[in-house]
């Protein structure tokens, strides 16, 4: 009797043991959260990519968790950080930088960067990228799913119009002149846009583009200033409206962001603005002929880069740290950022991503893939500071109380600058 | 046993049966309802800056603040457009249904699934309803040659179409509550009211619609209070655009705490919208309650 | 000229037939009930006069002119409903002038209609009460009050009585029968109480399986039933159904060795007698053992086994008699009913033998 009770016991024990072993499989586990905001099967993409590598690091286990869009993303990151349960890293918008700093919820990347190598890996991404991951000397998020706003347009209507298909509008008047040209009227119904810019969604990043065209920059380096109201910035937005209310060649009101590729596939519009996370899409389903070109000039080139970027939670221990590094590391290896470029579309984040043999034959095969990368000498942060969401906001109202005209250019900027600066004095 | 020790026997055992209902109250509505009426008394901490009190200045930052005036009058008609609309749609569905018809069954279903969809799908088609060009409203439009109108993106438009889709959404399944309520008026009523010559609108005025208000008073109230929850639609189809022309209260207080991470703020703004809707139910219950007679 | 006529009437639900193929005409003032049991059709032939089922085929006449697919409104006949179908959410006043209301008959005649009809009824004192505050007699009465205000030649009642109690019964069947006759309306009342249909009718139309069994007035229903079926619906107890078998050359009753009850010839037989009109005796005539004797007050119902089969006997006065003990029936041979077995029809030519005490 004895006996059989103790031989019951150490059966528990090694079976409890061997609950405790079993996991040991996996040195590490680790929590991803990663949004997708553009068309396409982006959650099998990632998928893949994880899978391969805990292929190549069996002690890592990787659970890469959809979250939604951008939006929905950090909410999740920063609700299951309140739990206690915290993700070890996560892919979120670009510029929530400064919100995750302020909630002290991110580490630098310079803190966990042991080697040289590893420092140097740091450099080897495309600066403009770098921008919206940069702040008081520390690098806190490393480009992913990054792009920037493209044309996209129309090469046949172009044709019929009378225009060449291979030399697209490069400044704002050849712009507005192609436009005119574009539209095609039937009485007084518009069969046909000359163009389409998306004003729902992210209209301050669109503005961006306006703005850095015009050689305005909308906020500093450190997050706690905003030019809403410089007069660039306001013509810029002048521009933009009269692009509708005046020159006729965009519809007036505001421009629905998720529509409007169908739009464009449609043939509804000749040229819409757009990110270049669609390429792959209107690349599949566009039944046309179509280009991609950089934005065009006013005093110079300009766009914003956008999209998501890695980073690493504070909660974590340095081994999932370290283990996390790798992770980024291996997403980021230039063959998989090739990858990852062809199949969606974003922009190859590092230079020598587009050495590689897969992504310079697919540049040579289909050239509009280049377009962004081009762009990227031009390309500046996208709209950041502290307090993001809502000075986010008051750009976009104001915005979009311009183009729906409700306000006058001068008095929906005055007011925007004038409440961002309220909020933003205490950060300076 | 004292008559006294039975009655407190008898309390005890009363708490008990009450008790894992109170717990649960207590546990998800008194103590969050609790909790943000508290957080809205301090500033909104972060890891790096840490709450304080700021007594009424969230309420006053309120007073002041001009996208709430926006959202709280947005909210106003569209509680007056979507209300008084989805109820007299769904009566007279309901009605209409009641009735031996052909293809009943399909009819009632054909009415009842906007219910059943999710708010989002719903939201996604009707996106595509509204479009510029290539909606369907503007193309039907362009077949009897009426130019193209930019729906959602007119602030005189734009709360009207979400009043619209919200009525589409919600008339079929406040139907469901009148039918049950008609199938269980007896039919004799009705032949009563037919040999006695009453014309189908003089029997409707004077013997359903009065022996639906309960259903009316129930399906009222769950209206206001669907006008200030139901803002999914928005998430799909304006965000709150253009410039806060189709914002609601709901949807800013996500807004603020989600996107601007301004939790006492969304405190401040969940309070007043608590407020409200405390203030309107109670106002039905005792203005109707005295004019509606219950079987 | 009748008030009301149907001729060859049906009523079909998909297969089933509820109404199969009648006709009677009701005089006008008279009272008509229209009486069977549940399932006969007899409520479904009071909506088709009422106008609110359809008319498979056959034709509904109301005061001479043909009415059949008219609307309900303009058959000018007012209705009773089993469940009285009063409004609930108004009170005995309104509920009553319901119908004036919706014909828009001028205020002022509304209240002298209102105010002559509730004495009638005797709801003077209860106008402004809602149904709910109201008994069930009450009730039965507004329900009367509304089609008696109407003013409409003909009223149709579906078993107004049978949601009250037993006494109340029986008081609302005097009233309702005087208030009827005071008026003067053509009544067709439909129930499934034959109580109530011999105690009221001046004509009962007799229903079985959506098909009329027998019509006429209630004595001739009781006196002279044509059918198994009738003779067995009708009287309480009612009458005794003996089968009747040929043993030896004579007609005996299944089980007995005798006597014979009815001439030889005609096949087996079904033979009816009321319990009342069976006498008792103490060694002659037909014998039987006492099953069980119930005492009602001014007489009993005995229980008797006669060969395989039971027959009550309603005699008049107290009688107490042990289970098991036996004794003789006997009966004068007029009051005898003979049916043919297989149809269940009356057999007028067959004579039934005297049974001697």
């Amino acid at each position: 009797m004895m006996r059989r009770l103790k031989s019951a016991r150490t059966g528990v024990l090694a079976l409890i043991a061997g609950l405790l072993l079993a996991p040991a499989a996996w040195a590490v586990e680790l929590t991803m959260y990663y949004p997708v905001a553009v068309g396409g099967p982006l959650t099998k993409i990632v998928d893949g990519l994880v899978a391969d590598f805990m292929k190549e690091h069996p002690d890592i286990e990787v659970k890469a968790i959809y979250a939604g869009n951008y939006n929905d993303a950090r909410i999740k990151a920063l609700a299951a950080l309140k739990s206690g349960q915290p993700a070890q890293l996560s892919v979120m918008f670009s510029i929530d930088i400064y919100e995750l700093i302020e909630q002290d919820a991110i580490v630098a990347f310079d803190d966990i960067v042991e080697t040289d190598e590893e420092r140097a890996w740091l450099d080897s991404f495309y600066p403009s990228l770098m921008q919206n991951g940069v702040t008081g000397g520390k690098t806190w998020g490393i480009p992913f799913q990054r792009s920037t706003i493209v044309m996209y347009y129309n090469k046949d209507v172009f044709r019929e119009a009378g225009l060449d298909p291979d030399n697209p509008p490069a400044t704002w008047e050849e712009l507005v002149a192609a436009g005119k040209k574009l539209v095609r009227r039937s009485g007084d119904q518009v069969e046909r846009w000359g163009m389409m810019i998306p004003s729902t969604g992210y209209p301050y990043w669109m503005f961006g583009a306006l703005t850095m065209q015009n050689d305005q920059v909308l906020m500093n380096g450190d997050g706690n200033e905003t030019y809403f109201d410089a007069p660039a910035t306001q013509e810029a937005l002048q521009f933009w409206r009269d692009l509708g209310a005046v020159h006729g060649v965009m519809p007036s009101g505001t421009i629905e962001w998720g529509t409007l590729r169908k739009n464009f596939l449609e043939a509804r519009t000749a040229i819409m603005w757009h990110s270049t996370g669609n390429l792959t899409a209107v690349k599949k389903n566009a039944q046309f002929d179509f280009g991609v070109a950089m934005l065009p000039a006013n005093q110079r080139r300009g766009t914003p880069t956008g999209g998501g970027n890695f980073y690493i939670f504070k909660q974590t221990k340095p081994e999932e740290r370290r283990a996390a590094m790798k992770l980024v590391r291996f997403l980021t290896q230039p063959e998989r950022t090739a990858e990852w470029s062809i199949q969606t579309g974003y922009i190859g984040t590092r230079p020598d991503a587009y050495e590689t043999p897969a992504l310079k034959q697919y540049v040579v095969d289909f050239p509009p893939a280049a377009v962004a990368r081009d762009q990227l000498e031009f390309a500046t942060a996208e709209l950041s500071t502290y307090q993001t969401g809502r000075v986010r906001k008051l750009l976009d109202d104001a915005i979009q109380s311009v183009l729906t005209d409700q306000k006058s250019v001068e008095d929906a900027l005055g007011s925007a600058q004038k409440q961002a600066d309220r909020l933003l004095k205490r950060y300076r | 046993m004292t008559e006294r020790t039975r009655l407190v026997g008898n309390a005890v055992y009363g708490w008990l049966l009450l008790l894992p209902a109170a717990v649960l109250l207590a546990a998800f509505t008194h103590y969050p309802a609790v909790a943000t009426l508290a957080q809205s008394l301090f500033t909104s901490g972060t890891a790096l800056r840490p709450a304080e009190f700021a007594g009424l200045d969230n309420y006053r930052f309120m007073l002041e603040d001009e996208v709430f005036w926006r959202v709280l009058e947005n909210n106003v008609w569209y509680a007056i457009g979507t209300i008084p609309a989805s109820i007299a749609l769904a009566m007279l569905m309901a009605v209409w249904v009641n009735r031996r018809l052909p293809l009943r069954a399909f009819v009632r279903m054909s009415y009842f699934t906007p219910t059943i969809l999710p708010m989002i799908a719903v939201a996604n088609i009707w996106l595509f309803f509204y479009t510029p060009e290539i909606g369907l409203i503007d193309q039907i439009a362009a077949g009897f040659g009426i130019g193209s109108r930019n729906w959602l993106g007119n602030p005189d438009t734009v709360l009207g179409c979400i009043i619209v889709l919200t009525i589409w959404k919600e008339a079929g399944f406040f139907m469901i509550f009148y039918l049950a309520a008609l199938q269980s008026l007896p039919p004799e009523l009705e032949e009563a009211a037919r040999l006695e010559g009453a014309s189908r609108w003089h029997f409707f005025r004077r013997v359903t619609f009065p022996l639906l208000m309960p259903t009316t008073l129930f399906v009222l109230i769950n209206a206001v209070i669907n006008s200030f929850k139901l803002v999914d639609q928005l998430f799909i189809l304006t965000k709150g655009g253009p410039d806060n022309a189709s914002a609601l209260l709901l949807y800013y207080i996500y807004e603020v705490a989600f996107s601007f991470f301004d939790q006492a703020y969304a405190s401040t703004l969940t309070v007043v919208l608590l407020a409200a809707l405390a203030i309107i139910a109670i106002g039905q219950f005792v203005i109707l309650d005295k004019r509606i007679h219950y079987r | 000229m009748a008030a009301i006529e149907l001729i060859r009437v049906t009523k079909t639900w998909g297969a089933t037939v509820a109404v199969r193929d009648i006709s009677f005409e009701v005089d006008e003032g008279s009272f008509v009930v229209l009486l069977g049991p549940s399932g006969c059709g007899k409520s479904t032939t009071l909506r088709m006069i009422a106008g609110l089922d359809d008319v498979t085929s056959g034709r509904v006449l109301i005061g001479g002119r043909e009415m059949t697919g008219a609307p309900p409104a303009e058959r000018r006949v007012s209705m009773v409903f089993q469940s009285y179908a009063l409004f609930p959410h108004l009170d005995t006043g309104e509920n009553i002038l319901f119908g004036l209301k919706a014909r828009r008959v001028a205020k002022t005649e509304q209240r002298d209609r209102l105010v002559r009809v509730a004495e009638m009824v005797g709801l003077e004192a209860l106008l402004d009460r809602k149904p709910a505050q109201l008994s069930g007699g009450q009730r039965q009465r507004v329900a009367l009050a509304r089609a008696i205000i109407a003013e409409n030649p003909i009223c149709l009642m579906d078993e107004p009585l049978s949601n009250l109690d037993a006494k109340l019964r029986h008081e609302m069947r005097v009233e309702i029968r005087a208030l009827q006759q005071r008026l003067g309306m053509t009544t067709v009342y439909v129930t499934h109480d034959q109580t109530e249909a011999m105690s009221m009718a001046d004509r009962v139309v007799l229903m079985r399986d959506g098909g009329i069994e027998q019509q006429g007035p209630p004595a001739a229903l009781y006196d002279v039933p044509e059918t198994v079926f009738a003779a067995g619906f009708i009287g309480t107890p009612p009458m005794n159904l003996l089968k009747v078998e040929e043993v030896g050359g004579a007609m005996v009753i299944a089980g007995t060795d005798g006597p014979a009850v009815a001439e030889a010839g005609y096949g087996n037989l079904v033979l009816g007698i009321r319990p009342e009109q069976i006498a008792i005796a103490d060694n002659s005539g037909i014998e039987g053992r006492v099953e069980s004797c119930d005492y009602l007050g001014a007489d009993t119902i005995v229980g008797v086994r006669v060969g395989s089969q039971s027959v009550l006997i309603r005699a008049h006065g107290r009688h107490s008699r042990p289970a098991g003990s036996r004794i003789h029936l006997h009966w004068q041979e007029s009051e005898v009913h003979l049916f043919n077995d297989e149809t269940g029809v009356r057999m007028a030519g067959v004579r039934p033998l005297p049974v001697a005490a």
